[in-house]
């Protein structure tokens, strides 16, 4: 280790890692980098967030699909899961990403050194590391320290070991009733994974909805989906109490109600990691929503820059820090000015049916704007939805009236996070719902849906034959 | 004239060439009086006419950006 850089990397996330290889691409592997961090390499997104995530909710729809074929004369099966193993499995999945996607990579770039501790800003130009008897110099920061579970102070809970998305992955039993708390993505997704290994699971949220950030008509629909499903949801409610056995006092709108479960899963949300960095001797401006950047991702000190889910930004995405980290190391070099297009970043809860989203919802333009045209689409009007006997779900495309140009893609269908895609080329290139209408689909995918909901800007789609263009 | 002694970080020069390629792209700056590059230390001491170019002109040469394969910043 050396005791000056020319970049010093805060955090070993998608963000940090993403701005150390670009930076290196760019500098012809000459900058001299520390990337500092603590815990596994990789981060969330590897450790405890996107992978696991996605892996237990793959497995556990194997198992739904065994016992609910979805076609007559395919009989189910009456299949129990062996959570040790699924979970075990899980574990080395992650470990294998962790060493194919961070940990060779990583060894390949000799101007890279990865530093172990915690960083603290002496001033705008230096920081101390935890267990390092060195301070480290640099000339150019990049902060990269990501975010934290955030778990509200309920009486009762601390004692109740309750279960966060950190450590959920170490389970080894199904919980017989599971409480989640909050019903965000994390809270959705991880909640119908158990629900659907034999979790008898009952969702609390604060708001009157869930996923608040979601086109309204799209969350409601995905809720009656997931309620259909077994899950109860209990709305407008605040978990009061937690008390011996697990027993949790809710205040709803109707009154109070009691619900005594096996395991707790706090969802409660994520908070940016900027305690304990003394961003003030640094003169970098933060709040608790996140540190400030500039459309360039420079913070109040030009010569530190902040990237993925430490950002005060309404998004936390694996993606969106891993291009923020590209930018922020551009930007540093290049002096290329780049921003991200956050209209253009996706989003998606994978669910099943899966919610995909990008750009406006019809409110945040109607609001900004004064007015938007929109349509909406069931997804039975979808041939392959039909098809495969998944018909629950909904497109809807918000478009600028001015000029007809897509500025809202919403999707609740399966692989909704894949075709949401076309809804991100769109607005990233300022297409119009012609520009859609004159390019052609796969016939039957899901994709027609956003076919057909363009379609229903021009023309009645009942009046329509099969895959007419 | 306001003489000034800009000093500059230089990456991706591998060979001497490279440290030519970069002298000349300074020199060829209007306001740059002289440049010393130096291969070693991967870095540029750049006497500038400070009426002419600013220092952070400097990073924006041609030899600095584009398709060129050397990024420089200026460090004091
Ligand atoms: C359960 C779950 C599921 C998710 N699923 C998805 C998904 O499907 N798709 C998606 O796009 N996103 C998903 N996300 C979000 C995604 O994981 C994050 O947005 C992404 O990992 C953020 O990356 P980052 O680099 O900003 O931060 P992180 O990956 O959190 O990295 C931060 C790093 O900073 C280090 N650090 C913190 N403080 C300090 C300090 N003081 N000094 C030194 N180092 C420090 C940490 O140790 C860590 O290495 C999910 C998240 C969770 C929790």
């Amino acid at each position: 280790m050396k005791r000056e850089y020319d970049l010093v990397i805060i955090g070993r996330g998608a963000a940090a890692f993403s701005a150390a290889i670009k930076a290196s691409e760019i500098t012809s592997g000459q900058a001299s980098i520390a990337m500092v961090g603590f815990g596994h390499l990789g981060g969330t997104c590897v450790n405890v967030g996107c992978v696991p995530s996605k892996y237990l909710i793959e497995a556990s729809k194997m198992l739904f699909d065994q016992r609910n074929p979805r076609y007559p004369g395919i009989a189910p099966v009456a299949a129990e899961p062996n959570l040790k193993d699924l979970m075990g499995s899980l574990r080395d999945a992650v470990e294998g990403e962790r060493e194919a996607k961070y940990e060779d990579v990583i060894r390949q770039y000799d101007n890279i050194d990865i530093v172990e501790g915690k960083a603290t800003f002496k001033d705008g130009n230096e920081i101390s590391v935890s267990g390092n008897a060195h301070n480290i110099r640099g000339y150019n920061f990049i902060i990269a320290t990501g975010s934290s579970t955030t778990v509200p102070d309920i009486e009762g809970l601390g004692e109740a070991a309750y279960l966060t998305s950190d450590n959920i992955w170490d389970l080894d039993d199904v919980p017989g009733r599971l409480a989640v708390v909050g019903g965000g993505a994390i809270g959705l997704e991880l909640g119908q994974a158990f629900s659907r290994l034999g979790s008898e699971v009952h969702v609390v949220e604060a708001l009157p909805s869930i996923l608040p950030q979601a086109e309204p008509e799209i969350s409601t629909r995905l809720m009656e989906s997931l309620a259909k499903e077994g899950i109860e949801f209990i709305m407008k409610a605040r978990v009061l109490r937690v008390s011996t056995g697990k027993v949790i006092d809710i205040v709803t709108a109707e009154g109070r109600k009691e619900l005594k479960v096996d395991a707790i899963l706090m969802a409660t949300g994520r908070a940016p990691n900027v305690s304990g960095l003394n961003l003030e001797a640094a003169g970098v401006k933060y709040s608790r929503k996140g540190i400030w950047v500039d459309s360039n991702m420079r913070t109040s000190n030009p010569r530190i820059y902040a990237a993925g889910d430490v950002v005060d930004q309404r998004l936390m995405l694996e993606t969106l820090a891993a291009r923020e980290g590209v930018i922020a190391a551009t930007n540093i070099y290049e002096h290329a000015n780049q921003s991200v297009n956050m209209m253009a970043v996706p989003w998606a809860v994978f669910t099943e049916p899966q919610l995909a989203s990008v750009g406006f919802t019809e409110k945040e333009f109607t609001n900004a704007n004064g007015g938007c045209s929109c349509r909406s689409l069931d997804l039975k009007s979808v041939p392959k939805a039909r098809i495969l006997r998944e018909e629950d779900g909904l497109f809807k495309i918000v478009v600028d009236p001015r000029n007809d140009r897509i500025v809202g893609v919403h999707a609740l269908s399966p692989y909704a996070a894949e075709l949401i895609m076309e809804g991100v080329c769109a607005i990233q290139h300022g297409l119009t719902i012609n520009d859609v209408l004159m390019s052609s689909h796969v016939f039957p995918t899901v994709s027609e849906g956003i076919k057909l909901t363009a379609q229903s800007f021009i023309r009645d789609i009942s009046k329509m034959s099969c895959c007419m263009e | 004239m306001t003489e000034k002694t800009v000093k500059m970080k230089v990456f991706g020069m591998t060979c001497d060439d490279c440290a030519l390629t970069v002298t000349r792209g300074l020199k060829g700056k209007d306001g740059v009086l002289d440049a010393k590059v130096s291969l070693a230390d991967k870095s540029a001491v750049v006497r500038i006419d400070e009426g002419k170019v600013k220092p952070f002109e400097l990073e924006a040469l041609p030899v600095f950006s584009g398709k060129s394969q050397y990024r420089a910043q200026v460090r004091e």
